[in-house]
């Protein structure tokens, strides 16, 4: 088995159909005359962008508008004057078409690449297609052509290029497998706009799987598996119908609202880690955000993410959501993780140490910078501060107090903000449970982390095997912490939401649902299964199912009850 | 010659779509386009160029245009810059 980047949900089953790029050889000085290398140049590129117009003109009526514009923006690089002027350049020089291509697309793409924006870099990738094509017209190489592959087939390429795809019959392709490209690339968007399965940066799969042999791809744990035995082919159909099957329930379910069996509107919104994951929650049909982690701003860099890269990233999100609502938690980190530029100690444990509002409020200068940046951000749509691991009503009124400080600052500059911006709590400590009334006082809404939220409880690393066994959400300890956040929460007309995994667990929901929680706060992959889930219950049978369950003396108790009552 | 100072307040920057609608639109005119950016120049009428300036949301751009059309294409290059999807 080989594991890649999961890039478009599903099951596909088939045979490779292996694609190689032919390597193309030229020669770097041309021996025809300047003109008539020019002349050989420009009708090259005529010949590739009326190629190019016909497959956007396909890709539109096959797949959509969105997708076509990939191959507009190649049709306008092959038109663009600035390259043309640069190119007929090199040849003047006595360069062959081949080689000033090659030129001038590299230099171009070597500077998408410098702008350290990931939306621009991709466009890397474009470029190259499209030089690739210029070279390949010119020594009259034809494209591989996916369209004229058999039924069942699952494409085992290096880069599944836009102008390969063009033509790519839905109901033929079982599968894709690819070395390189992310979720955002365009081998992924373009797989999941024709839901097929696709895995993706397989490192050198094209070179261990054999044309023809037998192949599953699941597209949704990121797997691929090669020479399956039969046992293990019949038990993926299976999943493969299961699968379709519930895609096919649960689209039904986009663009309607989220509400109980008996018409209790609550909120459905996506848990995030980077400002680009907006897309994916405006795709899966998600409500807005419930926990935008901040974390990715700092890891992965040498120094402090300044106010102003902190400033874009929320306001790219804010605005990306549209006026939907967005909860960003301010940084949580501590000992367990290592972010050499913060100085952070090693601690003998970390989890219960210096960490997340801890650390912040004592490295004030670090926190003023992230306050600042969502203050500002927040003049942009619909955002929220989330304080996490509280554990006392200080911590809650020392952020409150700063970010008043920030904002009279920012009135004195003038700098547009939102006023009324709502500052709440994650709700996941024992101790913010038990003092939930107290904190509802301070807190303009709870979000309760449950994964926190069960280990501290629970008193237990869940990564240690030999413990592992009390980590549930079941317990009856965690459910009863959860009760009482959300019923605090409630006496005081606070929003509660919940932003932990069991927010998407559907034995927990008719919990939820019984408990009063406003909103729940899932992957954006969740969010259709979630809204299906919740449209099940109604507040009367919820109600009964959380009474039978709090009663329950032991984990597998509950366990078991709420696998009886699952709908 | 003119010019004008703006934000881009496209939610995607003058990336991929919004980069295709500017140049095709400005290619149309006569005049010249150039963006300066974070103190370089780009031509406005290369999509290219105009990609590689690597250009987000609320950046502040000034757009040039010089020719016989200028005010006319200069009117229209604010206009996608603030109103493009």
């Amino acid at each position: 088995m080989y594991k890649g980047i999961a890039g478009s949900d599903g099951i596909g089953i088939g045979n490779a159909a292996l694609i190689k790029e032919q390597e193309i050889k030229y020669e770097q000085n041309s021996a025809l005359s300047a003109e008539e290398e020019t002349a050989r140049f420009d009708a090259a590129v005529d010949e590739l962008i009326k190629k190019t117009d016909a497959m956007a003109e396909e890709m539109r009526a096959n797949v959509g508008e969105k997708e076509a514009e990939i191959l507009m923006g190649h049709s306008l690089m092959l038109s663009d004057p600035a390259m043309t002027d640069e190119v007929r350049g090199i040849i003047a020089g006595g360069l062959t078409s081949e080689a000033a291509a090659e030129q001038v697309f590299e230099t171009f793409a070597a500077m998408f690449e410098a702008t350290g924006d990931e939306l621009t870099m991709q466009r890397a990738a474009d470029l190259r297609d499209v030089k690739s094509g210029i070279i390949k017209t010119l020594q009259g190489v034809r494209d591989v052509d996916i369209k004229s592959l058999p039924k069942g087939s699952v494409i085992v390429v290096n880069d599944l290029t836009p102008s390969m795809t063009a033509g790519i019959n839905k109901d033929n392709i079982a599968g894709i497998v690819t070395e390189t490209g992310g979720r955002t690339s365009h081998s992924a968007i373009l797989a999941r706009a024709l839901e097929i399965p696709a895995v993706l940066s397989v490192e050198g799969v094209t070179g261990m799987i054999a044309d023809g042999s037998r192949i599953i791809v699941d597209g949704t744990r990121g797997e691929v598996i090669t020479g399956p035995d039969e046992k293990t082919e019949a038990e993926y159909a299976e999943k493969k119908a299961e699968f379709d099957k519930c895609r096919k329930e649960l689209e039904k379910l986009i663009g309607k609202p989220t509400v109980t069996a008996d018409g209790t509107k609550v909120e459905l919104v996506c848990n995030i880690g980077k400002p680009d994951d907006c897309a994916a929650v405006l795709e899966k049909d998600g409500e807005g955000v419930g926990l935008f982690r901040t974390e990715f701003l700092y890891m992965d860099t040498d120094e402090k993410p300044g106010e102003e890269q902190q400033f874009e990233a929320y306001r790219k999100a804010a605005m990306t959501l549209k006026g939907k609502p967005v909860i960003i938690r301010t940084l949580d980190v501590g000992g367990d993780k290592d972010i050499p530029y913060l100085g952070l100690e090693k601690e003998e444990n970390p989890f219960m140490g210096f960490r997340a509002v801890r650390y912040c409020l004592e490295n004030k200068e670090l926190y003023r910078d992230q306050l600042r940046a969502l203050l500002r951000a927040s003049a942009f749509g619909d955002i929220k501060i989330m304080v996490p691991l509280v554990t006392c009503v200080e911590e809650v009124r020392q952020a409150k107090a700063l970010i008043k400080e920030i904002m009279a600052e920012l009135d004195r500059e003038g700098v547009e903000y939102n006023k009324d911006i709502k500052i709440g709590i994650m709700a996941e400590t024992p101790a913010a449970a038990a003092i939930a009334d107290l904190l509802a006082e301070e807190a303009d809404f709870f979000s309760i982390g449950t994964n926190d939220l069960t280990g501290y409880t629970m008193a237990v690393d869940r990564g240690n095997a030999k413990v592992a066994y009390l980590y549930s959400a079941y317990q009856p300890a965690v459910l009863r912490n959860i009760k009482r956040i959300i019923e605090c929460g409630k006496q005081k007309g606070i929003m509660v939401g919940m932003c932990g995994e069991a927010a998407a667990d559907p034995l927990l929901i008719p919990l939820l649902i019984s408990f009063g929680l406003d909103e729940f706060s899932v992957s954006p992959t969740s969010v259709l299964a979630t809204r299906d889930i919740i449209g099940k219950w109604s507040k009367a049978e919820a109600d009964k199912v959380a009474e039978e369950a709090m009663n329950c003396a032991t984990e597998s108790e509950v366990k078991a009850l709420l696998e009886a009552r699952r709908k | 010659m003119t010019s004008k100072k703006v934000t881009v307040t496209n939610p995607e920057g003058l990336h991929m779509r919004p980069a295709g609608v500017f140049t095709k639109a400005m290619s149309a005119f006569e005049s010249s386009v150039n963006i300066k950016f974070n103190g370089q120049n780009y031509n406005g009428k290369s999509i290219m160029n105009v990609l590689a300036a690597g250009i987000k949301c609320g950046s502040d751009i000034e757009i040039e245009c010089d020719g016989a059309d200028e005010q006319a294409a200069l009117d229209k290059a604010v206009e996608i810059v603030q109103t493009a999807e």
